[in-house]
């Protein structure tokens, strides 16, 4: 049976910074698919790399101080690392477009949101009509609920508030029916009603858009489980746990991932009920633990998780774990 | 007065004035904080919930009188003494009263003076308030307030920026019991932080509630969080308190619209299980400048009439302790 169409592949991804205190190792050997027109989650707490690894994508890292040490990443088969700066600008926004959190930090002050995101049709599609263009620029903000676009269009970012900017990114985003969205935290900065709506909204569009393959960076488990149909947990520089949606809710199989959503206010507990939470503090960047990174935080930690590091081994169909406890019967 | 109140908020305003134009004249105000009223009682958490702007965070900087009220009082109850009301002290009146009162800041990363150790941090409120106390009595309760954080006692010589966020928290925490407070203010003290992290605090606080008898005027967005910790909430939009009952009850049955789509937005950390129909919200939330006549919410309800437009619903107690500012929600 032919497995799903793979659009992008992460392979041995590691992107480093070199800072005054020595080597940060933000993202160390980072295996990654993701498929054709899934919803892929990556989630994980602040430091563990998942931004990183997102920038890395489109080779967006700030060199010096950063670097991509090593790996390959695989976009239709062409390693976009070993793209020229032109050949990647045609990639950038079109194959693949990118949200991010802070939409103020991304749009351009002075041009009117509308010019934006046709700018983004005109560069990538080479449309020039004037008029098509408009129409193609309205009907997108109407799709992700703008509402009067017609009216919105002629509007400075700094006029609309931060639920309406996000709006226009992503709106832009998909202006070229991108094949790959990558979107980071795109609603971490919203209200929890706008949030619920945008996302939604962001679906439907990627729905009615070519169905591009999205790649959701967040930390937050809820939105993931709500959005992804997969989703890969990534701690200290690498991936631990990935798995469909719905068996890593209902099983987590690595010690971390079962911490995380221990960790959460369940509904209906109520008060006087403690959280189970996880032990200890993130470890930093520029010294990972010995052998598995998550042993200094992990209730299971044994004499043989503090000397070897585990590899993402596929303990059932589908479902890779990085954990000496876990095996194919499930958790040790 | 009901003897074991500690806190009784009365119809409070806040009012910031605008200005603007060529001479930067005041154009008019707004209205962050728009005739709210609740009550504390002694030892319970009493979560605030709304969304950015809805004035949750003014009302817990007016109860401190950091901001002037415009009109109302805020009655607290010092330990052993008679409600004072604190809207109306000056600053040097309101000083001694402050010991009683403490904040737990959202942001761990500004909250604390990072030129400062960490005991200099803690000794601070304890110079101020407890002025008889020796150095040595003062580095005691220094050390005895971190081992309460889960801080070993050598963080006293650290400084800010050597803790990580969750850390820092517990500093801020432990700052904030130095002076044995009875009422603890504490605002979003936990989205800054990792989920694990989060975990963490939220437990800490609950521990040191209980050690410490603390009431704690808990605000906070999250509503997974404010659920876990809040005896009773009170939901805000548009500076006005839309809904106030048990924090069991209004998530179980909400009985404002917004409050039903506020729930309803909740994203749930488990697929496939049935949750709340979601309601979304049109429109955006209009601008405290230019309030809409009438009910607040009107703009993005999906039950408004034409009357809502006309005066503004007063809470109505619908069920024991459960009141909604809406005639037409059933």
């Amino acid at each position: 049976m032919p497995g799903p169409v793979k659009l992008l592949e992460i392979r041995g991804l590691r992107t480093w910074f070199e800072l005054e205190e020595g080597t940060a190792r933000a993202v160390d050997g980072v295996d990654l698919d993701v498929r054709e027109g899934e919803v892929l989650g990556l989630v994980g707490e602040s430091g563990c790399g998942k931004s990183v690894t997102a920038l890395s994508i489109l080779n967006l890292i700030p060199a010096p101080p950063g670097r991509i040490v090593s790996g390959e990443i695989l976009f239709r088969g062409r390693d976009l690392l070993k793209l020229s700066r032109p050949e990647l600008r045609a990639v950038r926004g079109g194959d693949i477009a990118m949200v991010f959190q802070e939409p103020m930090t991304s749009l351009n002050p002075v041009f009117t949101v509308g010019w934006q995101i046709e700018e983004a049709i005109r560069f990538h599609q080479g449309v020039g009509d004037r008029r098509e263009l408009a129409a193609r620029g309205v009907r997108l903000m109407g799709k992700l609920g703008i509402p009067d676009p017609e009216r919105r269009r002629g509007a400075y970012p700094h006029e609309l508030s931060g639920g309406m900017r996000q709006r226009v990114m992503i709106a832009m985003a998909l202006a070229c029916s991108p094949a790959l969205l990558i979107a980071d935290e795109p609603t971490t900065a919203l209200d929890a009603t706008l949030q619920a709506e945008i996302l939604e909204l962001m679906l439907r569009a990627k729905a009615e858009s070519g169905d591009a393959a999205i790649l959701l960076i967040t930390h937050d488990l809820a939105v993931v489980a709500e959005t992804c149909g997969r989703v890969a947990v990534m701690y200290a520089g690498r991936i631990q746990e990935l798995a469909d949606a719905d068996p890593l809710f209902r099983e987590p199989l690595h010690p971390y991932t079962r911490g995380l959503l221990d960790s959460l206010p369940r509904p209906g507990t109520g008060k006087g009920t403690r959280l189970r939470a996880i032990p200890g503090t993130v470890p930093r960047s520029l010294s990972w633990p010995s052998g598995c990174r998550f042993q200094t935080r992990c209730p299971l930690a044994q004499d043989r998780c503090r000397r070897v590091e585990p590899e993402l081994a596929e303990v059932r169909p589908g479902r890779r774990v990085r954990c000496h406890l876990v095996g194919p019967e499930g958790r040790a | 007065m009901v003897p074991d109140l500690l806190l009784e908020v009365q119809d409070l305003r806040v009012h910031f004035p605008v200005y603007g134009g060529l001479l930067s004249r005041r154009i008019g105000e707004v209205r962050a904080v728009d005739g709210i009223s609740f009550r504390l009682r002694r030892g319970e958490t009493f979560g605030l919930v709304g969304e950015s702007g809805c004035g949750k965070t003014t009302v817990g900087k007016a109860v401190l009188n950091l901001v002037r009220p415009a009109s109302g009082s805020v009655f607290f109850t010092p330990p052993g003494g008679e409600p004072v009301d604190l809207a109306s002290l000056t600053r040097s009146g309101m000083r001694p009263l402050r010991a009683h009162i403490q904040m737990i800041f959202q942001d761990p990363y500004s909250s604390l003076n990072p030129r400062l150790s960490v005991s200099e941090i803690m000794s601070e409120p304890l110079r101020i308030h407890f002025p008889a106390m020796t150095p040595a009595e003062r580095a005691e309760r220094v050390a005895w307030l971190l081992g309460k954080v889960g801080l070993p006692p050598e963080a006293a010589a650290g400084c800010p920026h050597e803790f990580s966020g969750g850390q820092r928290q517990r500093i801020g925490i432990a700052r904030a019991l130095a002076t044995r407070p009875s009422l603890i203010i504490a605002d979003e003290p936990v989205s800054a932080l990792d989920v694990s992290i989060q975990a963490q605090v939220l437990n800490l606080l609950q521990d040191l509630q209980e050690e410490f008898g603390l009431t704690t005027l808990f605000i906070a967005h999250d509503l997974s969080v404010v659920e876990h910790v809040c005896d009773r909430i009170a939901v805000m939009y548009l500076g006005s308190i839309v809904e106030t009952g048990p924090a069991a009850e209004v998530f179980r049955a909400p009985l404002h619209p917004y409050t039903r789509a506020l729930l309803s937005a909740i994203p749930r950390p488990s697929p496939g299980t049935p949750r709340r129909e979601r309601i979304l919200l049109t429109g955006e939330v209009p601008s405290a400048l230019n309030q809409p006549s009438g009910c607040g919410f009107r703009t993005r309800c999906p039950i408004a009439r034409p009357a809502c437009a006309e005066s503004r619903p007063a809470l109505a107690e619908r069920a024991p302790g459960h009141s909604a500012a809406c005639p037409y929600s059933t």
